[in-house]
């Protein structure tokens, strides 16, 4: 009985955090992160449901617990999670770290858990079959369909949701897609929410753009504020794309850049460890290797879509959209310490002009579905990574898209 | 012909690579952390705490799950890696020395194939299925090229019999004049314990993979199982290319733990040099440039050995 009490006190001093961010909550997801890393070895990031023994629903200011994301969700990942397990929800940076605290406190104080396994999810096959009732149903699920695939062979399909809480993924972004093997034949990118979520609260700005708007609204923005946003959100879908790629440390240099960067360090801080950052990812020729060819999007099919910022830059494939990326940062870093006030001209975020009638995110979530059929799961990821679509900018739209 | 270990080394066997996979795994630990500041030495301790936290973990099952056979596929792992390091000549002396100790060691390393496909398999879960189907096609890449390395130290040696292979080291060693088939056994290592910049099957963008929904228990002896894999994966590199027990000054079984050390941490410093890749490129690479260069190697070598008599 003693050494069982002690085992249970070692392993609740482990966390390993599962993070669902919901639409409209970045700041609070950086303040968390930021929070994860504080709090040293002994916390980590669970990468899926099974691994983790805490979850954390980062939700937006003045949203209720889970916010914009589907009510049933943060519900539906908690009976996932196996005993012991403890669940948080911070509603705004300032209670990131007492959601961690709670998160320790709790996995330090529970019970434990009796004997008998957990009764688990549905797995991630739970998903209606396209053909509706008449699919044969085993266990409650239904038996993959059969259909042509790109070689011309009858084979299964699986209809399977992207998101929303996948490691590396736009905040509550759901992708349907229809799988043949690990091939993508077919992808929709769901409304971004159940109509009762939205809207949010009225007065919250898209967290990266931030800067831009407020300038366009005639408050008075520093250059180097906006420079510093720029820079941290580059260096943010910068961290994405590398955790997708499976990069692991150059994936958190990025993100510690981008605390820094944040934070207000300057710009000789900041500039040589960006340029640091971008010569090793120009430099692997492994990451080129991988990365080449994946989700074309020339120039002129970009523009004809409405893509703007890096992605149209680019002009080319997800390798390109990667090294813009670093290459925009490291401009955005030499300029922090700018005190000149914004200038008024057209607002123009990280991903885009912002006074177009569209947000330029929204651009980009049309962009992937033609991107998205034909190409495998792990090249479809870090397709949707090398866009990085900001769902953020989505909320404010009238309609929601189809 | 040397003869094997006593047999009380039937059990120090799974415990020794247990520890050198447990040590192998603090070292990467401490220095995933080495960026972030202070005290990352700490974090030496991580693994065993982390085992701590899954084996009081509960375990948890999926709907409609082939439960048994995932586990099967689990327990496989770390079976097939104590079974491959039982080649393995700790000093000069192998647990068990047997006429094709090589082939053996590649047979343990395919049960692995099944063993990840089961863990994959069993949860009825796309992502983790998906991860299971990646180690065979990574089984398909790494393999060919793997066992033509594996091939040329045999040839070199004249033999398949581990002690033989070392005994043919006494002079020089084969990283010498074989250097292409070591850096692909180098490879090889780190595919078929589906780690480092090879952990497609177990990967990010899949959420965990094979382990995505194993917990408790099921995750620590799949997860551990792999480190130990990589430890066996090491250690083999050094009877094979590295001397074995070889070696001045030193005992033959200080040699061994010193080279099975600088083979992993070369290992370490691989997976945070590379980022993980993708079979349906990386294949391009094994079989158009690393099959023709261990061709190369196995043909350099035979001509060498043909010379000699």
């Amino acid at each position: 009985m003693g050494l069982r009490t002690a085992l249970r006190r070692i392993a609740a001093t482990r966390v390993a955090v599962l993070l669902v961010t919901a639409p409209g909550a970045t700041a609070v997801r950086l303040a968390v992160e930021a929070g994860v890393r504080r709090r040293g070895p002994a916390w980590g990031w669970a990468e899926s449901p099974a691994a983790a023994n805490a979850l954390l629903v980062a939700a937006g200011p003045g949203h209720q617990a889970g916010g914009t994301l589907p009510d049933s969700l943060p519900g539906r990942l908690w009976d996932l999670l196996p005993h012991p397990k403890a669940r948080a929800t911070a509603a705004g940076e300032d209670e990131a770290g007492p959601a961690l605290d709670s998160l320790a406190e709790a996995l330090a104080a529970g019970p434990g858990w009796r004997s008998g396994s957990a009764p688990g999810g549905p797995g991630r096959q739970a998903r209606k079959g396209a053909g509706g009732q008449d699919t044969e149903l085993v266990a409650g699920l239904p038996m993959a369909e059969r259909g042509d695939d790109r070689d011309g062979l009858r084979l299964d399909v699986l209809h399977l949701p992207l998101g929303p809480a996948l490691p590396d993924w736009p905040a509550g972004l759901v992708v349907d897609v229809a799988l043949q093997g690990d091939v993508v034949q077919e992808a929709r990118v769901r409304p971004l929410s159940g109509p009762g979520a939205l809207p949010p609260s009225g007065d919250a700005l898209p967290y990266w753009d931030e800067p831009w708007l407020r300038a366009a609204h005639g408050e008075s923005v520093s250059e180097g504020a906006a420079h510093r946003r720029r820079c941290a959100a580059h260096l943010d879908s910068l961290g994405r794309m590398l955790g997708v790629a499976g990069w692991p440390g150059p994936a958190d240099r990025a993100r510690r850049l981008r605390d820094a960067a944040l934070r207000g360090a300057p710009a000789g801080v900041l500039l040589p460890g960006v340029q640091a950052l971008r010569r090793r990812v120009e430099r692997s020729r492994t990451l080129r290797g991988l990365v080449r060819g994946l989700g074309p999007l020339p120039a002129a099919r970009a523009r004809e879509l409405g893509v703007d910022g890096p992605a149209l830059a680019a002009a080319g494939d997800a390798y390109d959209r990667l090294l813009r990326w670093p290459t925009e940062a490291e401009r955005s870093a030499a300029g922090v310490d700018s005190t000149a006030l914004l200038a008024d001209r057209r607002p123009v975020g990280p991903r885009g002009r912002l006074d177009g009638p569209r947000p330029p995110s929204r651009a980009l979530l049309d962009a992937l579905p033609p991107l998205l059929a034909g190409a495998e799961l792990a090249a479809a990821r870090l397709i949707v990574a090398s866009l990085d679509p900001d769902p953020d900018e989505l909320l404010g739209e009238e309609a929601p898209h189809g | 012909m040397a003869e094997t270990a006593p047999l009380w080394a039937v059990v120090v066997l799974p415990l020794a690579l247990v520890v050198l996979a447990g040590v192998a795994a603090g070292a990467d630990a401490v220095l995933s952390a080495a960026h972030g500041g202070a005290g990352a030495w700490r974090r030496a301790a991580d693994p065993w705490r982390e085992a701590v936290r899954l084996l009081v973990q509960q375990p948890r099952r999926t709907r409609a799950a082939d439960r048994w056979l995932g586990r099967i596929g689990i327990g496989l792992v770390p079976v097939a890696a104590v079974l491959a390091a039982a080649v393995v000549p700790w000093g000069l002396r192998p647990v068990t020395d047997p006429a094709v100790g090589v082939v053996w060691f590649n047979a343990m390393e395919a049960l692995a194939w099944a063993a990840v496909w089961l863990a994959g398999w069993g949860p009825n879960s796309a992502f983790s299925l998906v991860g299971g189907y990646r180690f065979l096609a990574q089984g398909l890449a790494y393999e060919l090229p793997h066992m033509l390395a594996l091939t040329t130290a045999a040839l070199g040696a004249e033999s398949l019999r581990v002690g033989a292979v070392v005994a043919a080291q006494r002079g020089l060693w084969f990283v010498v004049w074989m250097p292409v088939a070591f850096a692909v056994h180098l490879l090889s290592a780190a595919a078929l314990a589906f780690w480092g910049p090879f952990a497609h099957p177990l990967g990010r963008d899949v959420a965990g993979g094979a382990a995505a929904e194993w917990s408790g228990p099921d995750r620590l002896v799949l997860l551990a199982g792999r480190w130990l894999l990589l430890a066996a994966g090491a250690a083999f590199a050094v009877p094979l290319f590295l001397g074995g027990g070889h070696g001045p000054l030193l005992p033959a079984w200080l040699w061994t733990v010193v080279k099975t050390a600088a083979v992993l941490a070369a290992l370490l410093g691989l997976r945070h040099l590379v980022p993980t890749v993708r079979m349906d490129r990386y294949m391009e690479v094994a079989w158009l440039v690393l099959v023709p260069l261990t061709l190369l190697q196995a043909l350099v070598v035979a001509v060498v050995v043909l010379g000699r008599r």
